[in-house]
């Protein structure tokens, strides 16, 4: 017999943790008037190490987290910021919580990395809890995969309210008769997707389409500008500016494309 | 004491003066990704390529919308949604600074209304992919009859395109047919005549 389990019953759900409003205003004030270090200690919840080592190098000499007074410590009594990193895996959720209620009131809550915010690329695990705020209360969301040091300072930042956070909840919604622009409309839509598709093999997909671009760009601007300059000229003077050998190859090798379907020769 | 005076002369600072001035990011580097929603045809090739499922589609047929979604906090920079559309309008940008006090503001929408179908009327693919579509195959027609053809192709849903198919198959197979099954059996095949 088959019958399908619903996994919720399967989990015992508990209620989340909650600040009462004494805790909420003390930290409203320690935010307001923080005269003095703020130290971090850095809960691992099932994450990669990836988010470790970046908290790490933001503690060197070169990102030096250190001039704002933002230390790492070894113990969560001494912490005012807790740093949750992973996706919260089910073995992990009991010592988050502990090290949650070991640090002393107010206390804030920063949850790092990508895992950390949303439970990242292991959302729907079986194994996880899909992210810090299905434990504890958070109060600033860094993401990243994992973030730069320099995102781990503005994070820092923003935490104790010394930066704005940038980003906004935003919603496009279509205006009549919006279009998309057509890529290239000068040059026929075959000789475009035979340009992209070797440049694409010949340099990967994110560069090739750059370089094809810079290529149709230049194709374009031969048709629109005909002067004394041949096509077969043009190609050569900017292979013969292009610094980069390999780069060079690759135009040299789209000209040759376009020589072909001028010829009427197919690949 | 001086050589050592003079090594940290030498050197100079070696930290980085981010927060108070602006961090300059490598070349190609991979940040916060940027969808220009004026660009984007709602054709979901990122929803497919997205390995965290951050960006993701919603299709109304009721209201007749399809909204697209990206979760800042889900994303794991990698780029696919990038190398993936066809018309560039989402690219990732140099913006890491990306922290938020709530959850709510990691999340960008966009909302692209759906074309009817042209056959049966109804809502069946986001109007701009569709005028997109057309647009594209218009440009390599050979005559205007044909582009108009082609551009009705395009308007028309898959369901539609396959009754339509069908219907063309079958009206052409029974004649065939019928002959192949007079000479054998010397009266027609009787379930080729239900055929729409």
């Amino acid at each position: 017999m088959n019958v399908p389990v619903d996994p919720k019953t399967l989990v015992a759900e508990m209620s989340p943790v909650s600040t009462s409003e004494q805790i909420a205003t003390m930290k409203k004030a320690l935010l307001k008037n923080i005269q003095r270090s703020a130290y971090v200690y850095r809960v691992d919840c099932g994450g990669c190490n990836g988010c470790e080592i970046e908290i790490f190098s933001s503690i060197t000499p070169v990102f030096d987290a250190e001039r704002f007074g933002i230390k790492v410590v070894a113990s969560p009594r001494h912490a005012d910021i807790l740093l949750f990193t992973g996706a919260v895996t089910r073995s992990m959720r009991m010592p988050a919580l502990r090290a949650y209620e070991a640090a002393p009131d107010p206390k804030i809550v920063v949850s790092y990395g990508a895992c950390g915010c949303t439970g990242g690329i292991f959302h729907d695990l079986y194994c996880v809890w899909g992210g810090t705020d299905n434990i504890v209360p958070v109060d600033v969301y860094i993401p990243g995969c994992p973030p730069t040091p320099a995102a781990t300072i503005h994070g820092f930042a923003v935490a104790l309210g010394l930066l704005e956070q940038k980003l906004k909840a935003e919603t496009h919604v279509e205006a009549a008769g919006e279009t998309a622009a057509l890529p290239h409309p000068d040059i026929p839509y075959a000789l475009r997707v035979r340009l992209e598709r070797e440049a694409r093999r010949m340099a990967g997909y994110r560069q090739g389409r750059d370089i094809a671009e810079e290529f149709m760009a230049l194709l374009e601007g031969h048709a629109h500008t005909p002067g004394s300059f041949s096509l077969s000229e043009r190609m050569l003077e900017a292979i013969g500016e292009e610094r980069d050998p390999r780069r060079a190859e690759i135009i040299g090798r789209l000209a040759e494309v376009v020589q072909q379907a001028i010829r009427g020769e197919t690949p | 004491m001086l050589k050592l005076l003079k090594e940290i002369f030498r050197t100079g600072e070696a930290t980085v003066k981010y927060p108070f001035a602006p961090m300059p990011v490598c070349k190609d580097f991979r940040g916060k990704p940027e969808h220009k929603a004026e660009d984007c045809i709602a054709c979901a090739a990122c929803t497919v390529a997205c390995p965290a499922n951050a960006i993701q589609m919603e299709t109304d047929t009721a209201a007749g919308s399809r909204t697209w979604s990206i979760n800042y906090g889900r994303c794991v920079f990698c780029g696919r949604c990038e190398e993936s559309c066809p018309t560039g309008a989402i690219r990732l940008s140099d913006d890491f600074e990306l922290a938020v006090g709530s959850k709510a503001d990691l999340t960008r929408k966009a909302v692209f209304t759906l074309a009817d179908c042209a056959c049966c009327g109804k809502p069946f693919a986001p109007a701009k992919e569709v005028d997109y579509v057309a647009r594209l195959l218009s440009q390599s027609a050979r005559s205007a009859e044909e582009a108009d053809r082609l551009r009705l192709t395009a308007a028309t849903c898959p369901a539609c395109k396959r009754a339509q198919d069908v219907h063309h198959i079958a009206g052409m197979g029974i004649a065939r047919q019928m002959e192949a099954g007079l000479s054998k059996t010397g009266k027609p095949a009787k379930e080729l005549e239900t055929t729409p």
